[in-house]
């Protein structure tokens, strides 16, 4: 098995004299879509920080396609091939959506080739190619879900970073956008997502991790996660059936 | 008379130019380190020594000129960045504001030094013709203004919507977070804004000095305050918005000129800005009526565990304290005596500043009241001075409650700003009022110190009355303190969001702050007033608010043993280096700078 694309290695989180991770470690394989589910103040999102390099830990190690990048500044992190869709989508609200999808192509120079992506992006995502003159803080929430996705699209990442992408959507808009994940999973782009909509997440995931309190509770391929008694009780109770 | 008219508009938007090139500055800045940049003024200040010099010493062109000037103030605005305001990241969010107030002592005392005080001519560098339209006259010097303004304008224009490091600047100011997962390196944003935002104003400090044909050093101050009201007429962070301010607040000073005379003109501005404050906080433009929650990432005060000072020692120290006079040291007492007005001061400072988080830049106004009250009740009302002294300090209780009632909704930065804006109102006024106050003479003959009879008017008897006093004063706010009141008040400054849930009675707990420190800065003005025997609008000017505010940090914010152990060391410590007077502004400067960076929590840690 090669090496995975990303690992975090015991990690230690603080809020000040607050602990949030226990030694929590994870792999995400390279192609894969891995979810990391969990209840409100789990961890996960401190979990997306650690990994963006928003959050520095107080212990422990991040690696990335290779490289340690542990404590690394954001703009690095990203720079080496991660993109983010961040809690609450945190568009540029008065920018228009061009600007919010050129500001997604941020790192990179080579304007053929941003050009090609923005085509790309918007065959992906026809809605926006309608209002790609619209403020972004104008449009609706499923919108401005699919630009936040488009946008960190267009920075060619190895990795995207989703944190809660079907928070606040209509179950319609939800389908979509799981859709949209396995589609651009499928152009070969690796998902790191965190998800508190377990029996969603684990539909369209290849693998798990369950965070309680700071700590992997449990994991396993989605599949086998989906049918777990105890995963059912905890996170799906009678939905799932 | 319509060529009058003609002129003072003409005037109006040169001066609205000048403006707009501070403001638009400090809305870059605002934007992206959401921190209002009190520092601005005074790279203006060095933006047109430097024009100076280099015409003086170089003789240099228009255009050479200017290009020093953006030069040496795009360096300057990033030494700002780099080295004074970069290091507090995840610092408390008063800190920055704070250091900045460092870095304007730091940098007008230094212009001073290199420069004098005394005002320089500029020569004025385009030709001294006018034309005449319509019965007025515009100038060369009006349209090089104007031109300046409107290119500044159109280039950052350019900038901000088709450059890459533009859309940085533009996303970072919306959510820095969010820019930093697209890649972008805030750190050199922020350095970049204070850059472009240090060389506009250091351009506009140089067209000032050809405008008026005059600059010193001292017109930084009014420079930050003008630029400030303009930001918040535009609406804190809105570029645009700071643009149109400065032309309506350029506009709205030389129709006031005309209507009303020269000295009126910053009081129009400040009355501007109190309003604006009041009815649009989010400035003219923005559709929003309510104030934009302000971030709340890290407290506005740092927190820390105050040092316990048993209280035999303090006994021991007060013992003595009262014992110095026996010295027989009559300039030792005279700097006690100074020593304990301004202890005055930052016990009221401390608690307004401290204990419930409304961090007054505008303090000494206070004083200033207490000061005129008691003068004017002894010399024109014929009141005993033992009796002026206690009424002056309810009268300011009174008067300091209701002038900053109506920035009590403010927060954070704002009830700075308004506090500033309201002292420099109260100034004005008594300038202006001379019917009560004497205006600009100021008041003389105060009758000396005395109570009931006892001649108190000797070194020693001031000093005995001062002691006296402010351990009352002390005893009391400890009390207060540790009171139901001191519980609500610290409740209000940790969590504004649910003390907001208070409603009224948050109000009812500032007014009783604010009540309570207007009392004890009043007593000490007035004390000030009868000591020196004679006052004016400028005696308690705002460099004493910042003083006071170095001490209270000094000392540690909230701490009463803190205030009154600052005041000792600011007030005492200059006069054993005497050799280092010159340098004195400077020494604040750097104590503030470094205090903020290394022990936010002062000597005796906040409370
Ligand atoms: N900036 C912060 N400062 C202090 N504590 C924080 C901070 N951010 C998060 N926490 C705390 O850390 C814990 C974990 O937060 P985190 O945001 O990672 O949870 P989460 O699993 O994403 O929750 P949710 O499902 O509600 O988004 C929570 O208890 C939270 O209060
Ligand atoms: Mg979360």
């Amino acid at each position: 098995m090669s090496a995975p694309l990303l690992r975090l290695e015991a990690i230690n989180s603080f809020y000040g004299p607050v602990q949030v991770h226990f030694d929590l470690s994870l792999v995400v394989e390279a192609g894969q879509i891995v979810c990391l589910l969990g209840g409100n103040a789990s961890g996960k999102s401190t979990s997306m920080k650690t990994v963006l390099g928003l959050q520095r830990p107080g212990s422990g190690k991040v690696w990335f396609d290779g490289a340690d990048i542990t404590g690394l500044p954001t703009p690095r992190i990203i720079r080496s091939g991660i993109g983010s869709v961040p809690e609450a989508r945190r568009l540029f609200g008065a920018m228009t959506v061009r600007e919010n999808l050129l500001m997604g192509a941020y790192t990179r120079s080579d304007k053929p080739g941003i050009a090609a992506d923005e085509d790309r992006v918007l065959g992906l995502f026809p809605r926006l190619r309608e209002r790609l003159k619209q403020r972004a803080g104008t449009m609706s929430g499923g919108e401005q879900q699919m630009l936040a996705m488009a946008r960190a699209l267009m920075g060619r990442p190895k990795l995207i970073c989703m944190d809660e992408p079907t928070m606040g959507l209509s179950p319609l808009f939800v389908d979509r956008v799981l859709e949209l994940i396995q589609a651009i999973n499928r152009e070969g782009v690796t998902i790191f997502m965190v998800e508190q909509n377990a029996s969603l997440a684990l539909g369209i995931a290849h693998y798990g991790y369950v965070l309680q309190t700071g700590r992997i509770a449990l994991e396993g391929p989605a599949a086998a996660l989906l049918r777990d008694p105890r995963i059912r009780d905890a996170y799906l109770g009678g939905a799932a059936a | 008379m319509l060529g009058a008219w003609f002129d003072y508009t003409v005037n109006g938007f040169v001066i609205g130019n000048i403006y707009a090139l501070l403001a638009v500055g400090l809305a870059l800045i605002y934007g992206v380190a959401n921190l209002v940049n009190f520092a601005h003024g005074s790279v203006y200040v060095v933006g047109a020594y430097v024009g100076w010099a280099a015409i003086t010493y170089l003789g240099t062109p228009l255009p050479v000129t200017l290009l020093c000037v953006v030069v040496v103030c795009a360096l300057v605005g990033v030494g700002i960045e780099r080295l004074g305001l970069r290091p507090l990241h995840g610092a408390s969010r008063i800190a920055p504001l704070l250091a900045t107030i460092g870095i304007a002592l730091v940098l007008d005392q230094v212009v001073q030094l290199i420069f004098s005080p005394d005002p320089r001519a500029v020569p004025m560098q385009v030709p001294d013709w006018r034309i005449t339209l319509g019965g007025g006259t515009i100038g060369a010097l009006d349209l090089l203004i104007a031109g300046i303004g409107l290119t500044s304008a159109a280039v950052l224009y350019g900038f901000l919507r088709f450059t890459k490091l533009g859309w940085a600047v533009r996303a970072t100011a919306q959510d820095s977070d969010a820019a930093k997962q697209m890649g972008v390196d805030t750190d050199r944003v922020n350095l970049v804004v204070f850059a472009i935002a240090s060389a506009l104003s250091g351009i506009s400090g140089v067209l000032v000095g050809m405008y008026y044909n005059q600059i010193n050093p001292a017109m930084s101050f009014e420079a930050t305050l003008k630029g400030i009201v303009a930001l918040i007429i535009g609406g804190l962070g809105n570029v645009p918005g700071a643009i149109g301010g400065s032309l309506i607040l350029g506009l709205t000073e030389s129709y006031g000129i005309a209507l009303f005379g020269t000295s009126y003109r910053n009081l129009f501005a400040f009355v501007l800005l109190i309003a604006m404050l009041v009815w649009r906080p989010n400035g003219l433009f923005a559709a929003r009526r309510s104030l934009p929650p302000e971030p709340m990432t890290g407290t506005f005060i740092a927190r820390s565990r105050p040092l316990k000072v048993p209280s035999w020692a303090v006994a021991v120290v007060i013992l003595l304290a009262a014992l110095l006079p026996l010295l027989d040291a009559p300039y030792l007492l005279q700097i006690g005596a100074n020593s304990l007005m301004y202890a005055m001061l930052a016990l009221s400072l401390t608690l307004v500043a401290g204990t419930v988080g409304q961090v007054s830049l505008g303090h000494a106004a206070l004083l200033a009241i207490g000061g005129y009250a008691s003068g004017l009740l002894a010399l024109d009302a014929g009141w005993p001075v033992a009796v002026a002294i206690p009424a002056a300090g309810l009268i300011t209780a009174a008067l300091g409650t209701l002038l900053v009632f109506p920035a009590f909704r403010l927060t954070g930065h704002y009830v700075s700003i308004a506090t500033l804006g309201i002292g420099e109102i109260v100034s004005l006024v008594i300038l202006n009022w001379t019917g009560l106050t004497r205006g600009a003479i100021g008041l003389g003959g105060i009758p000396p110190l005395e109570v009931f009879g006892y001649d108190l008017g000797s070194v020693q008897g001031t000093y005995w009355l001062c002691l006296v006093v402010l351990v009352l004063l002390a005893l009391l706010q400890v009390r207060l303190l540790n009171s139901h009141l001191g519980r609500s008040w610290r409740a209000i400054r940790d969590d504004s969001v649910a003390a907001r849930s208070y409603g009224v009675s948050g109000d009812r707990y500032k007014a009783l702050a604010f009540g309570y420190g207007g009392f004890a800065a009043g007593i000490s003005g007035a004390i000030t007033a009868h000591a020196y025997s004679y006052i004016n609008h400028e005696t308690f000017g705002a460099t004493i608010s910042i003083l006071a505010l170095t001490m209270v940090i000094l000392g540690g914010l909230g701490n009463v043993v803190g205030a009154v152990l600052g005041a000792t060391l600011l007030i005492a410590l200059p006069e054993a280096f005497r050799f280092l007077a010159e340098y004195r502004i400077l020494i604040y400067g750097i104590v503030l700078l470094l205090l903020i960076r290394f022990r936010p929590q002062g000597l005796m840690g906040t409370v």
